[in-house]
Formats: C-alpha cells, structure tokens, sequence
C-alpha cells in the first residue's frame, strides 16, 4: 500500500495546480463581457445553425470498433514485451503467430473497403 | 485503513451501479458505468492486481465505454428510451428476482466456510509473473483469442459494410443506407 | 475487523445482482447490454478476489482473457444493435421481435 504514495501525492499536486490556475483566473483576471463574447466559439465565424447532436455516419463507428479490436492485441503484447527476453524465439513465434492470425482480419478489413473515407 | 477505502470504494460502485440501471439517460448510463468501472480498479489494486487495474482502466473504462458512446452519438436516440413506459410489474418482478438471486448468493457466503487466506504475494500482480502464466500455462488460450479476435472484427464489418459481394474489386460507391 | 475475501465477493454479489435487475427491468437495448458488462465485471471482481487469497496467479488470467472475450462481445453486440437500428429505427427489445412468430 505504502508503494502508492507518490501517485497519491501525484494526484495532490494535479489537483492542488489545476485548481490553483482556476482560481486564478476566476479571482485575478478581467472580467469584460459583451454579447459576442457569449456565444459559442466556433473558429471565429458564426456558429453554424442546428443541433449539435446530428446522427453521425456510421463510418465513425466502424474505425472505432477496429481500433478496440487492435487495442485488445496491443495489450495482448505488452506483457510480452515485459519477458521478451526470457522467452526467447519460442515466445517471438508465439506472438508471431498471434499477429499473423489477426492479419487475415486486416486484409478482410482493407478488402472490404472498410476504411475508406466518402 | 485499507477497510475504511474499501468502504468508500464499494459504496460509489454500488450508488453508480443503481444509477446505471435507473437512469432515463443511456449517456448518463454510461458515464456512471464508467465511475463503476474506476471503482473496480481500485479494488483491483488493493488486491494486488496491478496489472488488472491498469487494463482495467485502458480497456474497459477508456475503450469499451467510448464505443458505447459512439454508438449512442451514432444512434442519437431522442425520447423514445421510454423508461416511464416499463410497467411497474416488470420492475417489481426484475428487482424481485435479482434480489432472490443476492439471497442465494448471501447463503451460499455464509455457509461455505471460511477460506484458507493466504498471505499476499507481492509479485503476483507484476506484469512480469503475468507474463510468465499467459505465455506458458496459457499458450492455447493465448492463440486462440486471436482467433475470436479475428472472428470478431469480420463480423463486424460484415454486419456494418454491407456491400454484395459481387462488387468487391470494382470500387463502386459503397452504399452505406 | 479484517477485510478479507467474504467482503469483496459480496460486493460482486451485489453488483451481479444490479446487473440482472438492469438486464430484467430496461428495455433499452443498449442499457441491457451495459448491465451484461457489469455483470461481467462482478465476475472478474471474484477472480481476482480468489486469485489474490489463494494465492493463484490464474485468476488473473482469466481476466485478462475475460477482457478480450468482453471486447470482442461489445464490437459484435454493438454492431447487431446498429444494424438493428439501422432497420427498425429502435433500439427497443419489445420491438424487436424478428424471430418471434
């Protein structure tokens, strides 16, 4: 238990900073405020019209499905990088194999179109 | 010390649990589920699994409930959640029978006895010992959640990109209705 | 009072419970699918419980690969509700009812 004092003093001084510099700006900066500068901030121009909560297309949904499939094999990976060493060629064709079955997934992926951008 | 957290840690589990469940929200839902999951890292720590924790956060917390966000940005369900809809019979019954199950599972607790506790391995939850088990004991199991890997993203993009096959090759315009 | 294993398995126990009561009482396809992953938690709360008071380095592992199963249910569950939704509009499970006759 004793091992997870520096990340709780970590979380102190994350804390203590971020609300430190909030305060700061609340206490210690200007406050001038006009109609314009109440509006939503969008890259200067004007706000454009209609609700923010469109559909979005389904393409979005589909990069992030893969990304979680491929975070899944990365995690897979990192307790192997860990013992890289110990394990030797025995664990490199291991990981090997693990790669080269998910790779039939990637070209299916890159078969289909599936991250191609209209 | 370590039961005062444990406390503290269980009670916002569980609160964030009950909010899961009753919330009108599906993306309130998903937030709390996120708070539950933080929570079960925690513990996960005070056992000694630090590993565990830490894919905890980054698989459970950070990617699985983002795609649940995704999908419900993509879905955009407006008004028709319709928790006021569900009869309260059908809450009763639910709550009953969850309940009923908890009563099974306070028995069962009681009754098995006490377990042999043994003392605190402190290098079990290292990445190092947990790479030492996944690679040789579990070598099989390793290969072969590739393989649902593997099954889990052609599904996927089966369901999603429907486009006949005859087209493949031929880049017409993919219709995504 | 000492905390040992009977605590954290009934804090399981308790989630797994809120987890079937979400999954009997919601009709919201998304939020049943939420209630699944908590219940799968509570599962892993007790593997890691019992792996840590044996003490066996097993029960960890099986969550690890608990996690990988989790991941690929959600990319396919996921993609069923879409395509369901797709479909029908709704995300509603008394809706849904295309294999009932």
């Amino acid at each position: 238990m004793s091992n997870y004092i520096p990340v709780l003093l970590f979380l102190v001084a994350v804390l203590g900073l971020t609300g430190l510099m909030m305060a700061m700006v609340i206490f210690l900066g200007p406050k001038r405020s006009n109609p314009d500068k109440e509006l939503p901030f969008e890259t200067g121009s004007a706000p454009s019209p209609g609700d923010a909560r469109e559909r979005y297309p389904v393409h979005f949904y589909l990069v992030a499905i893969l990304f979680i499939v491929f975070d899944i094999e990365i995690a897979f990976m990192y307790p192997w990088a860990v013992k890289f060493r110990q394990l030797g060629l025995f664990g490199l064709v291991e990981m090997l194999v693990f790669a080269a079955i998910l790779m039939f997934g990637w070209f299916y992926i890159i078969k289909r179109g599936a991250l191609k951008w209209k | 010390m370590e039961i005062i957290l444990f406390i503290i840690t269980a009670l916002i589990a569980l609160a964030s649990a009950l909010m899961v469940i009753t919330r009108k929200s599906p993306i309130a839902s998903v937030l709390f589920l996120v708070l539950t999951f933080v929570c079960i890292a925690v513990l996960y720590v005070m056992l000694g699994a630090q590993f565990i924790a830490a894919m905890q956060i980054i698989v459970y917390a950070g990617a699985i409930m983002v795609l649940f966000l995704f999908v419900l940005m993509l879905l955009n369900l407006r008004g028709n959640q319709g928790w006021e809809n569900i009869s309260p019979a059908r809450i009763g019954l639910g709550f009953a029978a969850a309940g009923l199950l908890l009563l099974v599972a306070v028995a069962w607790l009681k009754t098995a006895g006490s377990m042999e506790v043994a003392g605190l391995d402190p290098e079990m939850g290292t990445v190092s010992a947990f790479g030492d088990v996944l690679f040789q004991r579990f070598l099989l199991p390793f290969e072969i959640a590739s393989v649902l890997l593997l099954g889990a993203i052609i599904g996927v993009v089966a369901m999603i990109k429907r486009k006949p096959l005859a087209e493949l090759g031929e880049d017409k315009e993919g219709k995504v209705s | 009072m000492t905390l040992g294993p009977g605590w954290y398995l009934t804090l399981s126990a308790l989630l797994f419970c809120i987890g079937i009561a979400g999954v009997l009482t919601r009709r919201n396809a998304l939020i049943i699918f939420m209630s699944i992953e908590l219940m799968l938690n509570a599962v892993n709360l007790s593997f890691v419980t019992f792996g840590r008071y044996l003490p066996d380095a097993n029960g960890q592992v099986f969550v690890f690969f608990i996690m990988a199963v989790a991941a690929a249910e959600v990319a396919v569950g996921l993609a069923i509700i879409v395509t369901i939704f797709r479909h029908k509009e709704s995300v509603d499970i008394d809706k849904v009812n295309l294999m009932k006759w």
